[in-house]
């Protein structure tokens, strides 16, 4: 850079109060190598961006550097001034001498000094700067979403309504996930399946929409807008191009005491099967380590039966390659199991409750089912050890949430409401019964939330103990539930007939594999982190992977619901250009001089980082060397400060740049 | 370790214990030579004056009969596997002697992707010590004559290795000079450590002798020889050699298996290994972070914790 | 303080190096909000603390920085997700080394200062300014730049009438004749 024109400005009387701009612009035009400098107004008026331009045709200026404002403030304005006068925009700078200098000193002489100086450094800035270019990244206009329950529904129909293909990929049988589960929903008190079969069938019907059910993600390359996705087809031993889902094979299939998962093992499910009555697709699987022809070969029963000859024993896994551009994550949520200390987990169970051992002790998911006129007790709430209905029921809030000691320090936000919910589906079906529950606080933010935890506790009679609970024990055919009632400051001990627990939310199983898979990061209980808490809630940190529901964290229905509409909002974003436009800002690798020991890799928050082979003619490998994704880089240039010989280079922030910039001081 | 305790523990290591390591080596060289496992087997010949050593790559049965181990095997050969000698690992696979403190060295290049593991077969040497500079070569290694850096050794047994030669034996009651040195400087006044490197550094005459024996210092081009932008003045004066010591060190914290190869080659004999172990030190203290004989995953400046130490930040 | 500036025999130069979505932000915060700090401090932006090469630092001290202030997001606010979570370790690691050559840790700082802490950003310049003020102008590097190879050998080998006085150099001296 040899002709570089510096422009200060006065912004009114806000520089110019307090830094001599005249004497600034005439240091800068001493400092070799600037071709013109003058002072102006307003540098960012219309008047002020001409006077750039013409100065630039004028004296040929190959560099621009304004002396103004905070760049966050103006540097797109004068850069677009820069490439309008032909000009390669990152070759426009700008010198804050407003925000971080007369703004901030009143010694006239002392600011003009240090105006001066700043813009002296930035001079070198510009004279070591480069022409950039943006980087453009292909889109593949498909998207993933994995995980089929309320969140990946939305997503996925939200994306596939906007015109685009979508791939959906669940791994159990069927589509719809826990709110499938769910009995009534709060604050309304609304037939879950009511309202989520609708969208399973949309789900199933949407042209846009290939629904892979009984399936994994195997592999995942790629980058935003050109993701390779290979996703594991389970065998399901059912041909789906062949099945009517007629269901006479699972009424034909002898084995049918198997504990149905859907009903949280309370209800029985044969060896073939579809998890619940309103399944989408409504093809049955078998169940090969309890069907007795895959155990000992000898039954078949289900394939003579079947009409279209769909069942197929020999059926493989088998593997597909989706091409996508973007993915939504949204595998949801499982319960705490509670009654052990998981396996190599530091989380330590609650083993003195009792869960697991005394029957009558089952958590929310169960009581659902219990509640559920689709459910194993046809919506009549009996419990599970002898069919009675029970007469008092105690329930307990934060069950594995909100203890550190026990491992999980997080809320898991739903039980408060859904134990309300639970204590007002018991009264309306046992009259005469009465629930208690055991709290630590009550946590109802939300559209009518706390409206209908009062209704719990003032209209529907449920008796609010705020306490928790230490032991609990059969006796006879109760189960003594022993707690403390911390506002009144007694003990209490309540006979009850049944205990539901409300368990803490945990991420699914396998969430840690999967986002290895994908190469986003997770917190320590596994759920799946945001790029921002507060400003990317949706995107990960990988560019192209967006998170839906209670991967994330603990949500309702409705916050998962806008959750994945938001990242539906966030791909259609990404898929409304052909070509994605990124900020060059990104590091470049210098492959004759990179050793390869990639700690540029090792470092590289964003997986931007490959190995690469460099190969002769005769293809003899002859070294490894790193290679940056630009349409991965994030730009942060931790690459280029990790790396030894600086072999690496963050385009906009060289060493050149900056070296001159310190000599310059 | 108890030096009472330990009946391996003696006051002097005599030529018959080297004696026996060196027959070791030759049978095991000759063994993988002879069923090609190796190409080659880069070792320690006898030097041509008496009492020294110079490493070799010995390639057939006859010179790997002649290979020895010596107190004066004081190199540190995992240097041949690296830069110029890059090529001789695209033969096949080498064999390599290697006492622990060579080993730390291959375990780092593996960990940064140098070397592989399975192009190695690395014969290990149970090492009770080597010469130290200007020191009486008797063939006997006492406390009067054992390198500095093997006072404090740590890591004798050379764990990981195909084969080992040699039974463990060490020096007894051997003061740690280099501990205490490094404990003199720390206890000085600011402005004396200033002086006290800065008369070191300002010796420096810039032969590089140091960036050359090092292991580590695989780059193919080091930042100190860039002039655009020049980082490190590159001519012998103070300020260019004052920067380019803390460049070296600071390149090398968190990845140096402390050979002390750059103290020894120093022809200025500036202590260079003290600012090594106090970056080796340092990183102890802050990341539970040794050098060990294993590759890792990530070294300790290419990683973090969310919770690491920052409390010199406000 | 506000509007009057108090003339000192010493003005140190201070270089701060800063990340442009925290740190940078702050101090234009601080603008924003008319706050006053010493005029002494030169601002050099980087993307990410993460960026920040030692190097840098033993660079500005050569060219006659009296003290450095090295600033960028909060832990956990790194635009770029992990940075300065890199940055913390690597210049822990370079303090440790400075310290042990004798470089007065007093005239390196490092901070967090958030987009929101303009008064954060106000108080760490003030302070490092007037401590490095109290401190005085930085010697050492500056004089190293001035040095020639030997200097510091010659000055305690050679005595004030310019006689070699070390016996092993004289002898070297005489053989060469």
């Amino acid at each position: 850079m040899s002709r570089i024109g510096v422009f200060v400005c006065h912004c009114g009387e806000n520089i110019s109060r307090t830094v001599d701009v005249e004497q600034v612009a005439k240091a800068a035009g001493e400092i070799p190598g600037v071709a013109f400098s003058c002072d102006y107004k307003y540098m960012c008026s219309d008047p002020g961006q001409t006077l750039l331009k013409k100065a630039v045709a004028e004296h040929k200026l190959d560099g621009v550097l304004v002396a103004a404002c905070s760049p966050r403030m103006h540097e797109k304005t004068f850069r677009k001034a820069a490439e309008a006068a032909g000009l390669n925009p990152y070759l426009c700078e700008m010198a804050n001498i407003r925000e971080h200098c007369s703004w901030v000193h009143e010694d006239r002489d002392m600011a003009t000094a240090k105006a001066k100086d700043i813009v002296k450094l930035m001079v070198e800035r510009v004279r070591k700067g480069k022409s950039l270019a943006p980087i453009t990244v292909p889109v593949t206009k498909r998207a993933l979403v994995i995980g089929g329950g309320i969140a990946g529904i939305q997503a996925a129909l939200d994306i596939a309504d906007a015109g685009h293909k979508v791939v959906l990929v669940e791994r159990e049988p069927s589509i719809g996930g826990h709110m499938a589960q769910l009995s009534e929903t709060f604050p309304t008190l609304d037939c879950s399946q009511c309202i989520m079969t609708p969208k399973m069938v949309d789900v199933a019907n949407h042209p846009n929409i290939t629904l892979f059910t009984y399936s994994e993600i195997e592999k995942v390359d790629g980058y935003i807008g050109n993701f390779q996705v290979t996703v594991k087809h389970k065998a399901r031993s059912v041909d789906e191009s062949k099945c009517t889902g007629c269901g006479i094979c699972m009424t034909k299939c002898p084995k049918k005491k198997i504990p149905n998962e859907f009903d949280q093992g309370h209800g029985m499910r044969p060896a073939i099967y579809v998890p619940f009555p309103q399944a989408v697709p409504n093809t049955p699987v078998i169940d090969r380590e309890n069907c007795t022809m895959f155990q000992s070969g000898k039954c078949g029963v289900c394939a003579k039966v079947c009409g279209p000859g769909a069942v197929d024993y020999e059926q493989q896994d088998t593997f597909t390659v989706e091409d996508v551009g973007a993915i939504v994550v949204a595998t949801g949520f499982k319960l705490y199991t509670i009654d052990r200390k998981p396996e190599g987990s530091p989380i330590q169970g609650y083993g003195e409750f009792g869960y697991g051992t005394i029957p009558d002790i089952i958590d929310g998911m169960t009581f659902e089912r219990l509640a559920s006129a689709s459910g194993p007790t046809g919506g009549k709430i009996l419990r599970p050890s002898d069919g009675k209905e029970p007469k008092q029921v105690v329930f307990i809030q934060c069950v594995g949430s909100r203890a550190r000691e026990k491992g999980i320090s997080y809320c898991s936000k739903v039980c408060c409401m859904y134990t309300a919910k639970h204590t007002m589906l018991y009264h309306h079906k046992v009259h005469d019964g009465q629930a208690y529950v055991f709290f630590m606080d009550a946590r109802t933010p939300g559209k009518g939330y706390d409206e209908f935890w009062r209704r719990a506790v003032e209209e529907e009679e449920a008796v609010y103990i705020r306490g928790m609970v230490s032991r609990m024990y059969q006796r006879g055919d109760k189960i003594v539930v022993m707690g403390s009632d911390i506002q009144v400051g007694v003990q209490v001990e309540i006979e009850a007939d049944l205990v539901v627990l409300a368990t803490a939310v945990q991420p699914q199983d396998g969430a840690d594999l999967l986002a290895q898979k994908l190469g986003i990061s997770y917190d320590k209980y596994n759920f799946y982190s945001e790029a921002h808490a507060k400003l990317k809630p949706v995107e990960c940190a990988t560019a192209g992977i967006y998170l839906a529901g209670a991967c994330q964290g603990p949500k309702d229905i409705p916050d998962t619901v806008s959750q994945a509409s938001a990242a539906a909002a966030k791909v259609m974003t990404l898929f409304a250009k052909d070509k994605l436009e990124r900020d060059p800002v990104v590091a470049k690798v210098n492959e004759k001089y990179c050793v390869g020991c990639f700690a540029c890799k090792k470092v590289c928050a964003y997986g931007a980082i490959e190995e690469k082979e460099i190969r002769d003619r005769q293809g003899n490998l002859v070294k490894k060397v790193a290679y940056v994704n630009p349409g991965v880089c994030g730009g942060c240039g931790t690459c280029q400060a990790t790396c030894p010989s600086k072999s690496i280079e963050l385009d906009g922030y060289t060493d050149e740049q900056i070296m001159a910039m310190i000599e310059a001081l | 370790m108890n030096a009472k305790a330990n009946k391996n523990h003696v006051t002097s290591i005599e030529p018959a214990y080297y004696q026996a390591i060196t027959e070791a080596i030759r049978k095991e060289a000759a063994k993988i030579l002879k069923d090609e496992t190796v190409v080659g087997v880069v070792g320690y010949l006898p030097g041509r004056r008496k009492g020294t050593a110079s490493p070799a790559l010995v390639t057939t049965v006859e010179e790997a009969e002649k290979l020895i181990f010596s107190p004066a095997c004081v190199n540190n050969l995992s240097v041949y596997l690296t830069k110029a000698k890059k090529g001789v690992l695209k033969q096949g696979k080498v064999g390599i002697v290697a006492k622990g403190c060579d080993m730390r060295a291959l375990a780092g290049l593996m960990t940064e992707s140098q070397l592989q593991r399975e192009d190695l077969f690395i014969i290990g040497v149970v090492c009770p010590g080597v010469y130290g500079f200007g020191v009486e070569r008797t063939g006997t290694l006492t406390d009067a004559n054992i390198a500095r850096k093997c006072r404090e050794c740590t890591v004798h047994m050379p764990e990981g290795a195909d084969v080992a030669a040699g039974t463990h034996t060490e020096l007894a009651d051997l003061t740690p000079e280099e501990a205490q040195e490094l404990a003199r400087i720390e206890a000085m006044p600011q402005a004396e450590r200033w002086a006290f490197w800065k008369e070191h550094f300002s010796r420096c005459i810039r032969c590089m002798a140091c960036r050359q024996v090092c292991p580590f210092c695989y780059c193919e081009q080091c930042l100190c020889d860039k002039n655009r932008p020049q980082a490190v003045e590159n001519s012998p004066r103070p300020a260019g050699n004052m920067a380019w010591h803390l460049v070296r060190a600071m390149h090398l914290a968190g990845r140096c298996g402390g050979c002390a190869e750059c103290e020894r080659v120093c022809p200025m004999d500036i202590p260079l290994n003290l600012l090594n172990r106090r970056m080796a030190q340092e990183l102890k203290e802050l990341y539970d972070f040794e050098a060990g004989l294993t590759p890792v995953d990530k070294g300790p400046l290419n990683e973090y914790k969310e919770n690491d130490d920052q409390s010199f930040i406000k | 303080m506000h509007g009057e500036h108090i003339k000192h025999d010493f003005e140190p130069k201070i270089v701060a190096f800063v990340c442009t979505w925290c740190t940078y932000a702050g101090a234009d915060l601080a603008g924003t909000s008319r706050m006053q700090y010493p005029p002494n401090v030169r601002v050099l932006k980087f993307p990410c603390t993460g960026r920040i090469d030692p190097v840098f630092i033993l660079r500005a001290f050569q060219k006659g920085a009296d003290g450095v202030l090295v600033s960028g997001c909060h832990p956990g606010d790194c635009h770029y997700m992990a940075g300065n979570f890199h940055a913390r370790r690597r210049f822990a690691a370079f303090r440790a080394l400075l310290d042990f050559v004798g470089v007065d840790l007093n005239r390196l700082q490092f901070s967090w200062v958030s987009a929101a802490e303009g008064g954060k950003w106000v108080d760490v310049v003030t302070e490092l300014t007037e401590r490095v003020r109290a401190m005085g102008p930085m010697p050492e590097f500056k004089e190293l730049e001035h040095e020639e190879q030997w200097s510091t050998f010659a000055e305690a080998t050679v005595d004030k009438s310019g006689a070699i006085n070390t016996p092993e150099l004289k002898e070297a001296y005489d053989s060469i004749g």
